[in-house]
């Protein structure tokens, strides 16, 4: 293990690589573009790995379509508006459970927006295109996570074949930090998805039928739910004795672990319970600790799309959740703690 | 209280216009009216299917789950409407291609009417469904006029472009309108596709159709320099006629094989 | 299996699911002969649209698969990519070639991609019911030109002749038609065999018919078709050498 300097976007790369990925397609976006660039360089040096440049996003996301059914490890960067027509070929990758791993770096949206930072994609990253989310979602907090989680989702993506989008947000593939890295080995093989044997693979996502495609989302759905438990992640941080807590993920969450080391000094029995994984949520994780606190915080850079999943996975537990959101702004630890302390949270 | 009526046929066989043409006509009678189609991508070969609700209060819903009547005009959609079948449903059928054991059970009744025989055999295949819709506005209880009406509303372009077509449609209506129903004896199935292939040997050349894949769309017909394919009485898969060959006129060019979208005819010379 | 059909096409998907008189049926038909006469089944994977095309899913006992509209080619280059040794095939109509793909298949030619592009062109959007396609020619009845396409709409666009624009001096750019399948068979085979021997890019439109939204019967699908093709001319697509290259 040795210390590195590296941003969120070269440690992407750099799990992308153990990950066993042999081909990138991608169109430059900010601020995920260093993702493209880096790994062409690394291809230069090394003639296992491929890459194209395509004409646009879409034809990014059916190329890695296309390079997964032949069964080599393939992926895909974007951003925004990017991220937004990568849905058409993630919807693809959801109803044919097709390996497409893809890494969104978030920016502000809707539309062009900034290229800076949010958590404004966890909608689109979770239940965009035309299906019902049968995707699975990181949020990575740091650079170390940018690199472990690009290596968990090529695992979680040829396991268990749903498609995997880690999400970072432009501070986090841009800010060249300190980090250590696990090196992590042993990556699930791929295998080619048009099989080429004897007998034919067929493959479609268009049927005639309400009942045809009813059988095939079934199956779909209860191999989600059966995997779910074995993905869904959270991190708890000082929650153990806390009688408040701070629900949060990705850098936001990061800067809560700061904060929640402020208000503790302050007298506050405050804990953060991260949510690794968007989707599936751990719900069981979230229920428990907002069953054993007074009150809750949802803290995220974006109108509440996380806060929608929380409450979702937590309905019918009385304890109130306090939305605190800043839409494509990012917070500061002394933000966060000022917020909290000065805000009115009886009801 | 609302009725509940399917239809049900092979796509192309023109299901959707009885359809439409009962809902315009129920409409302009002053009924409350709901018709939607369900289809899937295909636009020939699968089941064509019509859900009409007619009533008097507001209809909410346009599918339901069980018919008051089911009209099902070829063997193929049988399986199609078999779900929406109970024992109050009262089932019309086109006897001439549809045995009345393949249907489903029920204690309301089989109504048959050969309709595909008589649009062949007295009319033109083309008018068969204004045949069945011509029962159906009796079975309904529409007033003469008005039902005729839907027809125009229907298929007044056709009309406009051509009048033999609407005189033989008015036939076909007419015809139909008065036909009484079979509720035994049913007319013989006869109507129906052939499963074997046609070999026909002679003049130094052997034809094969394979009527389990000719959709008698003409093409061969069309390509053939010589004119040695007509139609003929035999059925295709969707019950439609299927050419044969004069072998004497034939010249084995292999236009039919080259041009053929189905793969269901080829000759070839035998020396 | 009779030997009317391909040995190359799926029994079991029979009879297939394309309307009476599908142009696109000759085109597979003929597309299933080579397949076997080459003897490239197990070695080719074939990429389909949405839109008629859709239909050929289960065609063949070849690996299939059916990607989303427009998108065809990328999907094909991206296995390409992936497998260089197989034979792709980018199988589509003239909406998924000539609008919402029409971007993708101007790339790959541009990148001299080695896929072989194949598009279906009937003139119309049949599957959703016959609107309108670039193809149309002005007048043509459609369903969203009920009284025939003005001529502010663009006269029809010649594709392979745009492609032609962009592609590299070894790429096969060419029109057939269903009029003449013998010719036609021998423009995919020409197709396929500049991916697999030049590793180039291959673009065919082959001209065919639509009687389901044409409304024709047989004679006269064919004789419209005729007068589709004293528009978009059949041949390869000549092209003047790139000044650069020939320095």
């Amino acid at each position: 293990m040795n210390k590195l300097f590296l941003t969120g976007n070269e440690a992407a790369v750099l799990g992308a690589i153990d990950a066993g990925a042999k081909i990138m397609f991608g169109y430059p976006i900010t601020p995920a573009t260093e993702i493209l660039q880096g790994w062409i360089s690394k291809a230069e040096k090394n003639e296992t790995l491929r890459y194209l440049q395509t004409e646009d996003e879409i034809a990014a996301g059916f190329g890695v379509v296309g390079a997964v059914l032949a069964g080599t490890k393939s992926f895909t960067a974007s951003a925004g508006p990017g991220h937004i027509l990568l849905q058409d070929p993630l919807a693809m990758a959801e109803n044919l459970r097709i390996p497409f791993v893809g890494i969104m770096m978030q920016r502000g949206g809707p539309s062009t927006g900034t290229v800076n930072f949010s958590q404004q994609e966890v909608n689109l990253a979770a239940f965009g295109g035309n299906g019902d989310g049968l995707r699975i979602v990181y949020s990575a907090g740091s650079v170390a996570e940018m690199y472990e989680f690009t290596v968990k989702a090529f695992d979680v993506a040829w396991k268990y074949r749903f498609p995997t989008i880690l999400l970072g947000d432009g501070y986090l593939g841009k800010a060249a930090m300190t980090v250590e890295l696990d090196k992590l080995l042993a990556p699930v093989s791929s295998y080619p998805i048009l099989k080429e044997l004897k007998e034919s693979t067929n493959l479609r996502n268009c049927y005639s039928s309400e009942a045809d495609l009813s059988e095939v989302l079934s199956k779909n759905i209860k191999d989600w739910q059966k995997v779910a438990p074995k993905i869904a992640e959270t991190e708890k941080f000082r929650l153990s004795d806390a009688n408040e807590v701070i629900f949060a993920h990705g850098l936001v969450a990061s800067a809560c672990k700061d904060a929640i080391l402020a208000l503790r000094k302050q007298g506050r029995k405050i804990g953060l319970l991260r949510a690794k994984t968007l989707n599936p949520l751990k719900g069981s994780d979230f229920r428990l600790a907002l069953s054993s606190v007074k009150r809750a915080f949802v803290i995220e850079s974006s109108l509440n799309q996380f806060s929608r999943i929380v409450k979702y996975e937590t309905a019918g537990i009385k304890t109130p959740i306090f939305e605190i959101s800043k839409p494509a702004e990012g917070f500061t630890s002394e933000e966060i703690v000022t917020k909290i302390t000065e805000g009115v949270w009886t009801k | 209280m609302s009725i509940k009526i399917l239809l049900a046929g092979e796509g192309g066989q023109g299901i959707q216009t009885i359809a439409k043409s009962l809902s315009k006509s129920a409409v302009t009678a002053g009924f409350e009216c709901s018709y939607i189609p369900s289809f899937g991508v295909e636009q020939r070969g699968t089941p064509s299917i019509a859900f009409l609700i007619i009533g008097r209060k507001e209809i909410r819903y346009p599918r339901f789950e069980k018919a008051d009547y089911v009209i099902v005009l070829q063997k193929r959609a049988i399986k199609a409407i078999k779900s929406f079948v109970d024992e109050k449903t009262k089932i019309i059928f086109d006897s001439s291609t549809i045995s009345a054991k393949a249907l489903p059970e029920t204690t309301a009744g089989l109504f048959g009417i050969p309709a595909t025989k008589i649009a062949y055999e007295k009319m033109i295949p083309k008018v068969f469904n204004v045949l069945v819709l011509g029962k159906l506005t009796d079975v309904f209880n529409i007033d003469y006029d008005l039902a005729w009406s839907g027809v125009v509303a229907s298929l007044g372009k056709k009309f406009q472009a051509n009048k033999t077509i609407e005189e033989k449609n008015r036939e076909a209506f007419d015809f139909g309108r008065h036909f009484v129903f079979e509720v035994a004896n049913f007319t013989k199935p006869a109507y129906v596709p052939s499963t074997k292939q046609i070999t026909t040997i002679g003049h130094h050349k052997k034809a094969e159709i394979i009527p389990a894949r000719c959709k008698g769309c003409g093409i061969c017909i069309a390509k053939c320099p010589v004119g040695a394919l007509k139609y003929s009485d035999e059925l295709g898969v969707y019950a439609t006629p299927i050419p044969e060959v004069d072998l004497e006129k034939c010249i084995a060019c292999g236009n039919c094989f080259r041009f053929c979208p189905d793969a269901a005819i080829k000759v070839e010379k035998t020396d | 299996m009779d030997k009317i059909m391909p040995t190359s096409w799926r029994a079991s998907s029979k009879p297939h699911l394309f309307c009476p008189g599908c142009g696109h049926a000759i085109v597979l038909k003929q597309l299933g002969f080579l397949f076997d006469e080459m003897n490239i089944s197990r070695n080719t994977t074939f990429g389909i649209d949405i839109g008629c095309s859709l239909l050929a899913w289960d065609f063949f006992d070849i690996d299939t698969v059916q990607t989303h509209h427009g998108r065809t080619t990328p999907t094909m280059v991206g296995f390409k990519t992936a497998k260089p040794t197989r034979t792709v095939l980018a199988y589509m109509g003239d909406g998924a070639a000539y609008a919402i793909g029409l971007q993708s298949i101007i790339h790959a030619a541009y990148r001299n991609d080695p896929v072989t592009v194949i598009t279906v062109n009937n003139e119309n959007y049949a599957m959703t019911g016959g609107q309108m396609s670039p193809e149309t020619l002005v007048g043509t009845l459609t369903t969203t030109t009920p009284s025939g396409k003005p001529d502010n709409l663009g006269p029809g666009l010649r594709g392979p002749e745009l492609i032609s624009q962009v592609a590299s001096s070894n790429a096969y750019i060419a029109r057939a038609s269903i009029s003449n399948p013998i010719q036609m068979k021998l423009a995919l085979k020409k197709a396929i065999e500049n991916q697999m021997k030049n590793n180039a890019f291959s673009f065919l439109e082959i001209l065919s018919i639509c009687p389901t939204n044409w409304k024709t019967n047989a004679k006269d699908s064919f004789a419209k078709l005729n007068e589709l093709e004293k528009y978009y001319s059949l041949g390869q697509i000549e092209r003047k050498t790139d000044e650069k290259e020939s320095k």
